[in-house]
């Protein structure tokens, strides 16, 4: 596919824009799936870890971004277990 | 609340919804100039004597109407993702108080200092006082303090609900199960109406939620705790 997105793109370079921005989407939207399968603690992948839910850290950023809290720059104010 | 004929949204009494204000005014003036664009290429298309049956392509002008909608679109996304990470976050809650959605009422449990539960049904029409608001008023609100951050805990003990409070961007729903969170600073004090916002049978339209903020002197003061 990519080598006839090539060939059109010589053919026609006004479609370069069209394959940038949806190839750039696609390629967002399937890195953004990937972290969520990969580093969400809602997900288990393996057995030996079977709740990675619980076992989150106090200190840890798990959203994508954050706006206004650092995450690392937070008081622990509560007991180690 | 709202008042009659209403067309935009109410006025903020919380930074969040400042913000989805802001950000609602700006991605409706970019969809107003597009619109009108469009409006007016469209009569012009129609009205023109300038016709040619023999036109093939138009890459340039192809490949700009191509960019300058994405451009567009990145400039909404960006502060839209921004409001939207921005609406989750905690920052350290000086204060929790638990909803709790029911067929048809909310209870209200202050737990933090004491323990303080109460129920607010909603006024009917023949109980109201000159001046109040049908459907509106209830017997018991929600008293709140402004300029400390509040964190609502919202479930419900039947079947779905949703606590919402317009004016300071709330709506959470309150799912039997589960714990819901909410967090917000209210920046004036105030009486605020808010309708319960996911179906729930026969007087769903009639379970409204009403805050009543109060500076947090007199809230601490301990008025509320008196029943």
């Amino acid at each position: 596919m990519l080598r006839q997105i090539l060939s059109l793109s010589k053919k026609h370079p006004s479609l370069m824009p069209l394959f940038v921005f949806i190839g750039t989407g696609a390629t967002g939207a399937t890195l953004y799936l990937l972290r969520l399968a990969l580093f969400s603690p809602d997900v288990c992948w393996d057995r030996n870890n079977p709740e990675p839910w619980n076992k989150l850290g106090p200190n840890d950023q798990y959203k994508f971004y954050s706006v206004n809290v650092d995450y690392n720059k937070l008081k622990k104010e509560r007991p180690d277990f | 609340m709202a008042h009659p004929v209403q067309l935009g949204l109410q006025d903020a009494t919380s930074p969040v919804m400042e913000e989805l204000i802001t950000f609602h005014d700006q991605a409706l003036m970019a969809m107003f100039l597009i619109s009108f664009l469009i409006l007016y290429a469209l009569s012009s298309t129609l009205t023109t004597k300038l016709t040619n049956t023999n036109i093939t392509d138009a890459q340039e002008m192809e490949t700009i109407w191509t960019i300058l909608p994405a451009v567009i679109l990145i400039l909404i996304a960006l502060p839209s993702l921004r409001i939207l990470y921005m609406t989750d976050e905690i920052n350290n809650p000086s204060f929790t108080i638990k909803s709790i959605g029911h067929q048809w009422y909310w209870t209200y449990e202050y737990t933090d200092y004491g323990g303080l539960i109460f129920n607010s049904y909603m006024l009917p029409p023949l109980f109201l006082n000159p001046g109040d608001l049908r459907l509106l008023e209830v017997d018991n609100r929600v008293v709140l303090p402004i300029e400390a951050p509040v964190r609502m805990m919202i479930t419900s003990q039947d079947v779905l609900h949703s606590w919402t409070i317009p004016t300071l961007g709330l709506k959470t729903d309150a799912v039997p199960g589960r714990l819901n969170q909410t967090v917000f600073t209210a920046t004036r004090p105030g009486v605020y109406y808010g309708q319960c916002s996911e179906i729930c049978g026969a007087n769903h339209s009639f379970m409204p939620i009403v805050a009543e903020l109060i500076p947090l002197k007199i809230f601490e003061m301990g008025p509320v705790f008196t029943l």
